[in-house]
This record gives C-alpha cells, sequence and structure tokens, in this order.
C-alpha cells in the first residue's frame, strides 16, 4: 500500500495549504479537521505518518498521541504548532514524536520530517510483518519437531536429543532437517537466532 | 349799675338770709349769758374732778416741768374719773416773805371758791409749809399730797397731820460723793460748792455733816456762798485729783438768782474736773451724775395716789412708797469724757445721752437702704450679666459669623441672590460686586451678568435650570463653567432655591468652586485609564502565546501555500486554476492575519471608553479564540452555553475584552491545582431582565465566603506574583457601562463570576 500522510489541524486554511504542498510533492494525503474525526475515520492499517496540530480544540494533539498508543502499533507523529513551549516539546518526544515543528513551516523541514516518519513507518511495519512470518512458521511444526528444536536450542547433541525423547538419533536428524527448512535456517547458529526471535522458550533441563 | 349776673344774684341773697341767721344766735346767746351766776363763773361740766397742784419754785423749773410731765402722763392714760388739773407756782425763792405768802393764800382761796379742789398736791418743802400753814384758811378738809420733799424736812417728819400723805426723797449727798470717789479711785480732794439761799444753805449743812465721814479718805473743801469770779478762779485752779459736788443754787454769791440747775452747769462749765450732782435735771448740763431721784417718777406714784384719793380711798390707806428710791444716773456722755468704766455703772442705773448706737437710730434706715441697695445691686448685677451675656451671644455671633465667612472663603464658597428681573420686565437692582469672590458675603447679582460669564456652551443648560428652580419652586443644581477675568477656566457647582413671593423672581443659593474637584476628577479618570491599559497589557502579555499562535496560523498557511505554488510552477502544463485559488488562499490569510493584529493593536492601545453596538456572544468567542492556546497549554477543557437570541449592548469592545479575559486568565490560574482532567471552564450568556448576563465558572477550589466582595479589592490576590489589580478594574469597567460584576461560589465547587451589562436603548443617545 502507499504510505498516506495524515493531516489534523482545525484550521481549515492551513489544512488546504498543507494538503496541497504535500500532493505537489507526491505524497498521498488525508485531511481531517479534527482528532476525533481522525480516530474515527482513518483506516487504522494504512500505513504512512500522521502531521499534528498540538493544541487541537476538544482532544488535543498529545492526547491523541496517547489515545493512538493505547491501540496498538502507532503511526510516526510529525507535531506541528503555532506556539513553541519547551515541556510541550519535551513531552512529546519521549513519548516517541518523530519530530516537533513550528509553524510557519518552511517545506524543506516539512517533507524531510515526513520522509523520516513515512520510512519509520515502513521499516516498523516491515518488522512487524518480518515477526508475523516467523511466527506463523513456529506455529506450523509438529509436536515431535517442536520438542527436537528445544532440545537443539538448549545444545543438546542428537545423541541426548535420541535418548530424552525416546527416538533414534537417525529420526533426530531427519527432524533436524525439517525443521531448518521450514524455518528457512540454513545453519545451527541462524536457527538458534531464529528461535530466539520467536521467543522459543529452551527445554528445561532434567 | 351792672345787672348783676344769676349767680351773683343767688350768692347775694344767700349773704343776706345768713345775716339774719347770725343775729339771731347772737340774741339767744345774750339772753342764756344773762342767766349767768355773778362773779367769777367758772365753766366746767359738773363731772370733772378738780385737782390743784402747786410747786415751791417757778414753771420753768426743770423739776417742775418733769413731775409735771410723770403726773399728766398717769392722769391721761386714765380716762376715768376725769381730772380737771390746776397748777399754780410759788416761784421762790424769787418771791417770799409772809406778807406774800398771805397774799397768796388769799388769792387762791377766792379763786377757787366757787370750785374748791378735791385733792391738792404740793411739790416741794416751801409749797408744803405754805399749805400746812394756810389750809384751813384755804380748802379745810382737802386731802393733800406732797412730794420732792426731803427726808430732812421737819413737815414731813413723822406723824403728819391727817389727811397729809406723800413721798420724801432723800437727796443724799453721801452716796453722791462715794460714787464720784468709787469712779475716781484717785481722787484725793472733794470740792463742795453751794449758794446764798436758805435752801443752799440747808444744802451745805447736810454737805458738811457728811463730810465728816468722807475725811479719812479725801480732803473735803467746802466752797460756799463765793462771788462768781472767786468761784470760777478757784475752779480753774482745781487738780487733777479733785472730783466736785454741787446741788447747784438758787442765789450766788453776787445775789443773782439762779436755778440749781444753771448753777451746776456754771460748775461743770468752769471745772476741769468732774462734777456730781444730786438732781437728775441736772443731766445734761455737764455734770456727770449722781444718785438721784426721779421726778418723773415722783410725779407718777403722786398721780397714781391722787387717783386714789378721787375715787374715795382714805389718805392713810392710799398706796404711797415713804420715800422714792434712788438711782444712778449718769451722762454718759461725761462719762466717757472721764474715762469712767462701763462696767462701773451699775445695771440699773438710768444713762442719759448714750448716743445710740448707729444701729438703734439708723437701723431702720440701714434696713431700707440696705434693701434699696441689694435690690439695684441685684439689678444692676443682673443688668451687667445681662450685658455680658449680651457681650458673649454678639462675640459668639460674631465669632460664628468669622468662622462662616473663613468657611467660606476655605470652600470657596459664596453666597448670593439673583435678579432675574421683575415679572413685568422693568428693571432690576444695580449689581453687586463680583459673586465668586468667595468671601462670604452674599451678594445680590443682576442674573444677566452672572450669564454673561458664563462658558456659552454650558449657559443653556443653567438657564434652563434656573426657569425650572423659578416656575416648579424646586431646587436648581447645576455645573457649569465660568471664565474668570484673568482667563482662567473655573468650573463652578451652584445649589439654588427660588425666593418665596414679590414681583421679583429671585434665585437664592450657594455656589462652590469645584475646579479642583473637577480636576482631581479629570486626573482620576485619565490614571484609572492609564491602570486599565497596564493591566490589559499585561494579561496580553500572559496570552502572548495564544497572540503568537493567532499570528502563526494565517502564516503558516501564507508559506506553505506559496511553497506548493512554487512546486506547481515546476510543472507542465501549470494548473493556473490552482494557482489562482492558491493566490486568493493566500491573499484571504494575509487580511487574517492583518485582522489579528488590527486586533490586538486595538487592545494594547490606551483608550478612552468608546461605546458601540456590540454582540456578547460575539465577543465571548473572540475572546475564548485568544485564549484558546493558554487553555489548552494549561489542560483546561471550555464549555460554552451561549444563548441564541441576545440583544446587542452598548459597549467598548476593548475593555470588555479585557474583563472577559482577565476573567478567563483568573478561572485557569484558580485550576492550577485542580487534577488536569478535571480543570473544566464553563462560560455562558444569558438575557437577564434588561441585562446581557456573562458567566464565567471554574472548578477551582472556590472564594471563601468572607472574602467574596474582597476579591475586588485592589492588591488582593492569591497569586504569587500577582498584582491583584486585575478584578478591581474588571468592577470598575463593568460599572463604567452601567453594569455590574459579582463574585460567588458555583454549585458544583469553584468560583463564578458574572457580568450584567445594560441591553442597548432602542432610541437613546449615548449615556
Amino acid at each position: 500500500m502507499t504510505p498516506t500522510v495524515f493531516l489534523v489541524d482545525d484550521d481549515a486554511a492551513l489544512l488546504r495549504a498543507l494538503g496541497r504542498l504535500l500532493r505537489e510533492h507526491g505524497w498521498q494525503v488525508e485531511t481531517y479537521p479534527s482528532a476525533e474525526a481522525f480516530l474515527a475515520q482513518r483506516d487504522a492499517q494504512a500505513p504512512g505518518c500522521l502531521v499534528l496540530d498540538v493544541s487541537l480544540p476538544g482532544l488535543d494533539g498529545l492526547a491523541l498521541q496517547g489515545r493512538l498508543a493505547e491501540a496498538g502499533p502507532v503511526l510516526p507523529i510529525v507535531f506541528l504548532t503555532g506556539h513553541g513551549d519547551i515541556p510541550m516539546t519535551v513531552q512529546a518526544v519521549k513519548a516517541g514524536a518523530v519530530d516537533f515543528l513550528t509553524k510557519p513551516v518552511a517545506a524543506e523541514r516539512l517533507l524531510s520530517a515526513v520522509q523520516s516518519a513515512v520510512a519509520q513507518d515502513a521499516q516498523a511495519r516491515q518488522a512487524l510483518a518480518a515477526g508475523a512470518a516467523l511466527r506463523q512458521r513456529f506455529a506450523s511444526l509438529t509436536e515431535r519437531e517442536r520438542e527436537v528444536l528445544a532440545g537443539l536450542v538448549a545444545g543438546k547433541l542428537n545423541k541426548q536429543i535420541a535418548a530424552d525423547l525416546g527416538i533414534v538419533e537417525q529420526t533426530v536428524k531427519f527432524h533436524r532437517a525439517r525443521i531448518m527448512e521450514r524455518l528457512q535456517a540454513h545453519t545451527v547458529a541462524e536457527l538458534m537466532h531464529l528461535a530466539a526471535s520467536a521467543g522459543f522458550a529452551a527445554a528445561p533441563r532434567d | 349799675m351792672t345787672v348783676p349776673s344769676e349767680p351773683q344774684r343767688r350768692h347775694g341773697a344767700a349773704c343776706r338770709n345768713g345775716t339774719a341767721w347770725r343775729r339771731a344766735v347772737a340774741a339767744l346767746l345774750l339772753f342764756a349769758a344773762g342767766w349767768l351766776p355773778c362773779g367769777v363763773s367758772y365753766a366746767a361740766v359738773a363731772a370733772d374732778h378738780h385737782v390743784l397742784l402747786l410747786f415751791s419754785n417757778g414753771r420753768l423749773l426743770p423739776a417742775n416741768v418733769e413731775f409735771d410731765r410723770g403726773f399728766t402722763e398717769v392722769l391721761a392714760a386714765r380716762p376715768e374719773p376725769r381730772v380737771d388739773l390746776s397748777v399754780e407756782f410759788l416761784d421762790a425763792p424769787k418771791f417770799s416773805g409772809a406778807a406774800y405768802e398771805k397774799t397768796v393764800a388769799d388769792y387762791l382761796h377766792d379763786k377757787y371758791a366757787a370750785r374748791p379742789p378735791e385733792v391738792i398736791i404740793v411739790g416741794g418743802e416751801i409749797a408744803l409749809d405754805f399749805v400746812l400753814a394756810n389750809r384751813a384758811r384755804m380748802f379745810p378738809g382737802v386731802p393733800v399730797g406732797f412730794a420732792s420733799v426731803n427726808t430732812t424736812h421737819r413737815a414731813a417728819v413723822e406723824p403728819l397731820p391727817a389727811g397729809v400723805i406723800g413721798s420724801r426723797v432723800e437727796y443724799d449727798f453721801l452716796r453722791t460723793a462715794e460714787l464720784a470717789l468709787r469712779w475716781h479711785p484717785a481722787a484725793r480732794r472733794l470740792v463742795v460748792v453751794t449758794g446764798t439761799s436758805p435752801w443752799d444753805l440747808d444744802w451745805e449743812a447736810q454737805a458738811r455733816r457728811g463730810a465728816a465721814s468722807l475725811d479719812k479718805r479725801v480732803e473735803v473743801e467746802f466752797l460756799a456762798g463765793l462771788p462768781a469770779e472767786a468761784l470760777r478762779k478757784r475752779l480753774h485752779e482745781l487738780e487733777r485729783d479733785a472730783v466736785v459736788f454741787t446741788p447747784g443754787y438758787f442765789r450766788d454769791g453776787d445775789g443773782r438768782n439762779f436755778v440749781p440747775r444753771e448753777g451746776a452747769r456754771f460748775v461743770a462749765a468752769e471745772a476741769p474736773v468732774p462734777v456730781y450732782g444730786p438732781y437728775p435735771t441736772f443731766i445734761g448740763t455737764g455734770v456727770v451724775g449722781g444718785v438721784m431721784a426721779s421726778y418723773v417718777t415722783m410725779g407718777r406714784l403722786v398721780a397714781g395716789a391722787t387717783l386714789e384719793l378721787l375715787a374715795g380711798t382714805p389718805p392713810a390707806a392710799v398706796t404711797l412708797p415713804k420715800t422714792v428710791t434712788n438711782q444712778v444716773h449718769v451722762d454718759w456722755r461725761q462719762a466717757r469724757r472721764w474715762g469712767i468704766a462701763p462696767e462701773a455703772v451699775p445695771a440699773d442705773a438710768v444713762v442719759q445721752f448714750r448716743e445710740p448706737s448707729f444701729w438703734e437710730t439708723y437701723g431702720h434706715f440701714v434696713l431700707i437702704a440696705g434693701a434699696v441697695i441689694l435690690v439695684q445691686s441685684g439689678l444692676i448685677v443682673a443688668l451687667l450679666v445681662e450685658r455680658r451675656l449680651r457681650r458673649r451671644t454678639a462675640a459668639a455671633l460674631a465669632q460664628s459669623e468669622q468662622r462662616m465667612s473663613l468657611a467660606a472663603h476655605a470652600a470657596r464658597l459664596s453666597m448670593w441672590i439673583w435678579d432675574l428681573g421683575r415679572k413685568d420686565g422693568h428693571g432690576t437692582r444695580s449689581a453687586a460686586p463680583r459673586e465668586h469672590d468667595g468671601d462670604g458675603a452674599v451678594a445680590f447679582t443682576d442674573f444677566k451678568g452672572v450669564l454673561a460669564t458664563i462658558h456659552p456652551q454650558d449657559r443653556p443648560a443653567v438657564e434652563q435650570a434656573v426657569e425650572r428652580a423659578l416656575t416648579d419652586g424646586g431646587e436648581i443644581e447645576v455645573e457649569y463653567r465660568v471664565t474668570a477675568p484673568d482667563g482662567d477656566t473655573q468650573w463652578l457647582a451652584t445649589r439654588g432655591r427660588a425666593v418665596e413671593g414679590g414681583a421679583d423672581r429671585l434665585l437664592r443659593g450657594v455656589t462652590l468652586d469645584i475646579t479642583l474637584r473637577k480636576r482631581a476628577e479629570a486626573q482620576a479618570d485619565q490614571d484609572r485609564a492609564a491602570l486599565r491599559h497596564m493591566t490589559r497589557v499585561s494579561l496580553l502579555g500572559q496570552l502572548s502565546a495564544s497572540i503568537a499562535h493567532q499570528l502563526n496560523q494565517p502564516l503558516a498557511a501564507i508559506l506553505s501555500n506559496a511553497e506548493a505554488a512554487q512546486k506547481m510552477l515546476q510543472r507542465e502544463p501549470v494548473d493556473l486554476a490552482e494557482l489562482r485559488e492558491i493566490c486568493n488562499d493566500i491573499v484571504a490569510e494575509d487580511h487574517r492575519a492583518a485582522e489579528v493584529i488590527r486586533r490586538l493593536g486595538a487592545l494594547f492601545k490606551r483608550g478612552e471608553l468608546a461605546l458601540a453596538p456590540l454582540d456578547v456572544n460575539e465577543l465571548v468567542r473572540d475572546t475564548l479564540d485568544l485564549t484558546r492556546i493558554n487553555l489548552l497549554t494549561r489542560h483546561v477543557s471550555v464549555s460554552t452555553h451561549l444563548a441564541p437570541e441576545l440583544p446587542p449592548i452598548d459597549g467598548d469592545r476593548v475593555q470588555l475584552q479585557q474583563l472577559l479575559l482577565n476573567l478567563i486568565v483568573n478561572a485557569a490560574d484558580a485550576m492550577d491545582a485542580t487534577p488536569a482532567g478535571e480543570r473544566e471552564l464553563a462560560i455562558g450568556t444569558a438575557l437577564v431582565g434588561a441585562s446581557v448576563e456573562i458567566r464565567v465558572a471554574d472548578r477551582g477550589p472556590g472564594i471563601a465566603p468572607a472574602e467574596l466582595e474582597h476579591v475586588f479589592d485592589p492588591f488582593w490576590s492569591t497569586k504569587s506574583g500577582g498584582m491583584g489589580i486585575g478584578l478591581a478594574v474588571c468592577r470598575s469597567i463593568a460599572q463604567a457601562h452601567r453594569g455590574s460584576l459579582q463574585s460567588s461560589n458555583a454549585e458544583g465547587g469553584g468560583a463564578l463570576f458574572r457580568v450584567q451589562l445594560p441591553v442597548r436603548a432602542a432610541s437613546s443617545s449615548a449615556p
């Protein structure tokens, strides 16, 4: 999906102007006049970033930030403000804002911030996706394979694993091959790494 | 001959008649007289008792006079029995001898033959002897009473003949001499002066006898029968240690006749020492006094006896003391002269010539005079008091007037009477000196003259007020400007009232110079405006974030639009429509920014109150706009409840915005300590009666009930670093709009401020 820049500002004229600017630079833009409107109407899965005025009537920018954080993976936020306030800045940044810009904002600065934010978002999504795929592969392992993997992760020799599970060494080797194939790992070290990424717990030592 | 008048004729007739009467009476009297017996006639009323009083000596003998006084005094006191008294004098020693006595006896017998006396009273030895001797011849059987007969006289020696009674007198040489010696203890010599007549010789004999017992004490010298010159000479020679006794004399050494009293007088005059004598009649001649019998007493006693005899009492039974009691008699003047101590004078002494004390003589006068003086003094005092009171009143009045004048002067007050001319339009009284000199005098002025000095702009108002006062009879109260002769403009306040009655139209009143007050008011207005400006600026300072935001919005829009346009221009082909839109937006945003600056500029400007029609809701929204960023930063949520249809008010936008801003900022400040989620500011508008009401409520701690009014006090603030002027200025703004600002506590906690502003009147001029 193409990333979208979500603009939220109560000032209609400014909303229009910013929209024009961003569109001219090739971005896909969606504008909302208030935080409530954004929450109600947006597509929560859509990639992109949020350009947000801090001083919105009703639910203000920072509050929205908090609200979004609750809901799950967060769109990166670029804050805009008509008045500089240091405590506000600090708070916003601590909460994870990508940038904090003051109006009037020069096109360059805005575009650069949007670029970073969108890239950040893409990365995050990718990471998220990658993680999801991995978890799925892990989920496709059989019971037996999971047991063998547990032993491998624990650093046990094939012989040991065979003994633990009551099967022959050859079967262990066989399972091991199948695991590596499923998880798409080429070396044992990679396998270990993937397992760790997936949060696969080691088998308890007896 | 003239014809007599009527009264004349009447008078003449009366006279003629009167003459006839007189003739008749005279004839009758002559006829009656013919019946009177011949010889010596005695015309007396039958009821009278005849008493004959015979004195030895002459009529003028003082003893006789006194006796007579006492005698007649007693008789006069008793109207009954009626006594007809005849008095005769033997005139001894001028006349004496047997032949004389015989003549007198015959005379008396013949004289009183027709009516002989019932009682005969004799005074003195010679008279007694005479009557005793001739009694049988003259008036046989008539009782005789005697007085003033010496105890030594043989005829007085008991037993007396029948029908003769009397009271003797003792002329006591010895007792008098002893009195003299007692009163003059230093005396060494007693001089006795006597004369040559038989009576005098008797006295000399008595004195010699008595002197014998005095020999031991003093030397007794007798000057008997000396010629006047020799007597005088000897008396002059007497030394201090001598006292003199004299019974007076009837005949002196030269053979001249005296009465004893005059003899005593002579001796007293010539002697340089005290003189004493035995007769009370001597008192007053210069004699000091003596032990004496009172002739008055004698007369009284004998008169009493006479009355008893006339009543029929037998002579032997008549009460009469044998001897008259003697008393000390003293001439107080002489006693003082010779230094006799008052205590030495016995209490029962007969004192003469004691000058009655001043009080005794003039007591009455003194009392009356005293009373008069008192009354007069009282009057004088009253008058003086009244005068002083009057003076004090006058002074007080003068002082009061002075004070009033001073007060008038200090207060720059002048009192006046304005003359608007007679109703019929004819002349006015002449103008008095300058009216507004503030010296407290009431000046009488021609109103035209007054008007001339008044500022042209104020003249119509003054004229109107004056006319109204005259027609309604009410008060005039007006302020106006006046151009003083020196060119200065003064502000004056006049209060007055029409003067009742008369054809003249007069106004009486007071004028106060209020120039200073007006200046002070103007200054105060200026100061207030300055203060308002200052607080407004400081307020706006607090809203700098809002202001920045308000400007940054349009600027940002302009910038982004312009940059978008720049990018668009790189495209081929250029989207002209889009570009046009962009340009329109830019222009609009520029205007928007300009408007913000203009509005803010107005807020920053310092201006006078300029009222214009205003929509309160629009004002509230605009103000909230200004404060939005500020409130947001502080996490204050705002809820508005604006009444849909509000009539416009007359207001100064800048000042009302200042008022609202202040309330909103205060509300936000109040909630600093409130948890972030609970900070709620409620703003509402409503029509209440004839006013538009703006309510600003917060959820802060509220205001303590005791402080609800104090919050409007200048310099009252709960904020650290707060000046505390804000609410005071807010209230003054509300009041300047003829509205009000009140504080209270909201129901859900927190403070509530209500601003009430009167609705714009449909067709009124600016208030």
